[in-house]
């Protein structure tokens, strides 16, 4: 199995981003791109050109299913692990985030000292 | 220590994240008005709020506040899908969520604003008293918030045990009756598991002082001992050493290096050791960013881009105010003459790369205490540890150029102490000193944390007050002059108290006057008051008429 190292993480929210990718980063030791908009992680995400992708599902403009909708369609980017984080995670929401082509969810709020461990599991899993 | 690392950034993040919440939800509760005046637009946007605090809350430690403003989104959301009624309890449950928010532990405000005059900064110190003695019961809580403490008595053993599952104080004073079996009783308590989960020192008031009574005191985890009856100037004396050991003043540590990520990873890493850490990655600014941060200690790399760490020393040394500023090279250089060539100009110390994080702090706390402790020599007096003659007039010429750029008040206070002469006489110098040290102890519980103050002479002190008009200082200094003259000191079996005079001079009042001036005024209301009756504060007005 490949190993995870970079990491797409898009969400809108300032001191969540913070805590998050300082989780990541610290704790995971994972390479952290930040995107504050579904937008921007449409235009970054070829050059950066991530191993997963972790999205926020609610943010102005484009939210976290939409902007994995449009992600599928960039070549090279259909297979590329993606999990929601969300506050939403009733058994229908989760659901209906995978059936989107999400991997799984990670539920908000996220304890910053588990997170890395959780996207790692959840990496595993889409490579299982 | 990657993990205190990381939790020392959490603590911050969350500070900020503290620090914003009242704003955001009085923006909330804003809009969540609008709705009740009908205004339904702007629903979404209320939604996407709370839906915010819920997902992002409990990352920060704040799960109920998850919780509530999750409740509050759901309710939100119905409104959104039609439903009308409701929406003045959504209101009033909103209001309640921003009454209920936690303090942030560091709150991130402006220090003139943080720094009320009338407010002793810092939280009071929590003292829990368990005693059984009626003296202590009566006198004791009150006497100890003369000096800032706050004090909660226990009669009884399992009344303080109960509360110590709930809570635990800064401080526990055990004042239980050390006869043969009061000790045995003692002991036994405090092997109970909520003494031994308890985290706070414990001080032992006693009525016998033998060895073997003090020597159990100690075992039993005892950090000061103290006989009945009690002095409480001694006793605020003891406290006052336990907390300076708890809690030693924060660090402030520069480090210089052209790495960006290697020294992110060292303030990380002294971030969390709780240094207050500046990091420098463009060795041009040294200057500037030592003169504005202050550190007490600089770190810098031995080879950066286009100038050497030994070069760079130099440069700061050039600086009078930066002559005894502890220099330490951080470097991958293991060649001894190179280290030796680069101490020659002006550096202090060598610490070889790599170096792990424990070793990393190690270093760098006990060079600052070095210097810190030598810098103390210099600039205390030691009887007090407050500042020197010539430094108090030094930081006052400061304050008050500072003062008169901005325009804000600054106001000096010169205090003595009234009929001194007879308390050394009577009592002896050993007493007359404890009584200075009474005066040194209030002022520094009762002043600022950004007020100065010097042992001016024998029984004379100084105090300069940033941002502080003439009759808020007489307000201060008059609470000062009514506690102290509230203390009761003890030698042997005579109990005396002592009061204190204080003079005032404001800045504002003569708009001219240099430091010297100023001091002369505060001086001559000094005079006022004791010619007045002494046991007074007195404001000087206008200029010095030098009539003293």
């Amino acid at each position: 199995m490949k190993s995870l190292h970079k990491i797409l993480y898009v969400e809108d929210e300032p001191g969540i981003q913070t805590v998050a990718k300082l989780a990541l980063e610290m704790v995971g030791k994972f390479t952290v791109k930040l995107c504050s908009s579904g937008e921007e992680a449409l235009s970054e995400v070829a050059g950066f050109a991530p191993d997963m992708i972790l999205l926020d599902v609610m943010m102005p403009g484009m939210d976290g299913p939409d902007t994995l909708g449009r992600l599928r369609q960039i070549p090279g980017f259909a297979q590329v692990p993606v999990a929601f984080m969300t506050a939403k995670i009733q058994p229908h929401e989760v659901e209906y985030y995978k059936s989107l082509g999400a991997v799984d969810v990670i539920a908000k709020p996220f304890d910053p000292m588990q997170l890395s461990n959780q996207v790692r599991l959840i990496w595993e899993k889409a490579h299982a | 220590m990657l993990d205190d690392a990381f939790a020392a950034e959490l603590a911050n993040l969350r500070d900020a994240y503290l620090g914003r919440l009242p704003e955001e939800l009085s923006r909330i509760i804003d809009l969540a008005r609008k709705l009740e005046e009908g205004d339904r637009s702007v629903l979404d946007e209320l939604h996407m709020s709370l839906h915010k605090i819920a997902g992002s809350g409990g990352t920060f430690g704040l799960a109920e506040l998850s919780e509530s403003a999750r409740m509050l989104e759901q309710r939100c959301k119905a409104f959104m899908s039609g439903e009308k009624d409701g929406i003045p309890d959504f209101l009033s449950e909103l209001s309640s969520l921003q009454s209920s928010l936690p303090q942030s532990s560091a709150p991130d405000l402006p220090k003139s604003e943080a720094a009320e005059p009338d407010a002793v900064d810092e939280r009071a110190a929590r003292l829990w008293l368990v005693d059984d003695d009626d003296r202590s019961q009566n006198e004791l809580p009150h006497l100890l918030e003369q000096f800032g403490y706050q004090v909660k008595f226990f009669r009884r053993f399992v009344d303080a045990e109960s509360a110590l599952s709930q809570d635990n104080p800064d401080l526990l004073i055990m004042g239980v009756s050390f006869a043969e079996e009061g000790l045995d009783a003692t002991e036994e308590m405090l092997r109970r598991p909520v003494f031994k989960m308890m985290r706070c020192p414990i001080l032992f008031v006693s009525d016998r002082g033998d060895f073997m009574t003090r020597l159990r005191a100690v075992r039993m985890g005892a950090q000061g001992f103290l006989m009945k009856p009690l002095d409480v100037p001694r006793l605020a004396e003891q406290l006052e050493q336990i907390f300076e050991k708890r809690n030693p003043a924060s660090c402030r540590v520069l480090i210089v290096d052209d790495d960006e990520a290697l020294s992110a990873h060292y303030r990380l890493v002294l971030m969390a050791a709780g240094m207050e850490v500046d990091v420098l990655n463009r060795p041009e600014e040294v200057i500037e960013r030592v003169y504005e941060f202050h550190p007490e200690i600089v770190l810098m790399d031995i080879h950066m881009g286009h100038c050497s760490g030994a070069e760079l020393a130099a440069v700061i040394r050039q600086h009078d105010a930066w002559v005894g500023l502890p220099i330490v090279y951080l470097s991958a250089e293991t060649d001894l003459d190179e280290q030796i060539r680069a101490m020659g100009v002006g550096a202090d110390d060598f610490l070889t790369k790599p170096i792990s994080n424990a070793q990393l702090v190690a270093a760098v706390k006990v060079r600052a205490a070095r210097a810190k402790q030598l810098s103390d020599l210099m600039s205390k007096d030691s009887m007090t540890g407050l500042l020197k003659h010539s430094r108090i007039k030094e930081e006052l010429a400061l304050e008050l150029s500072r003062a008169q750029r901005s325009g804000k008040p600054m106001s000096v206070v010169m205090t003595d102490i009234d009929h001194f002469k007879k308390v050394n006489d009577t009592y002896g110098h050993a007493v007359g000193d404890r009584v200075i040290r009474a005066v040194a102890h209030l002022l520094k519980q009762r002043l600022r944390k950004t007020d100065i103050i010097g042992r001016y002479g024998g029984e004379e002190f100084v105090a300069v007050l940033p941002e502080c008009d003439a009759e808020t200082a007489r307000r201060i200094m008059d609470d000062i002059r009514e506690r102290f003259s509230q203390l009761r000191f003890r030698q042997d079996e005579t109990e005396f108290g002592c009061t204190l005079s204080a003079g005032v001079a404001c800045n504002l009042e003569s708009p001219t006057a240099d430091p010297s001036e100023l001091l002369v005024s505060a001086d001559e209301a000094l005079y006022q008051a004791k010619h007045g009756g002494r046991n007074q504060v007195r404001i000087a007005h206008g200029r010095p008429n030098h009539g003293r």
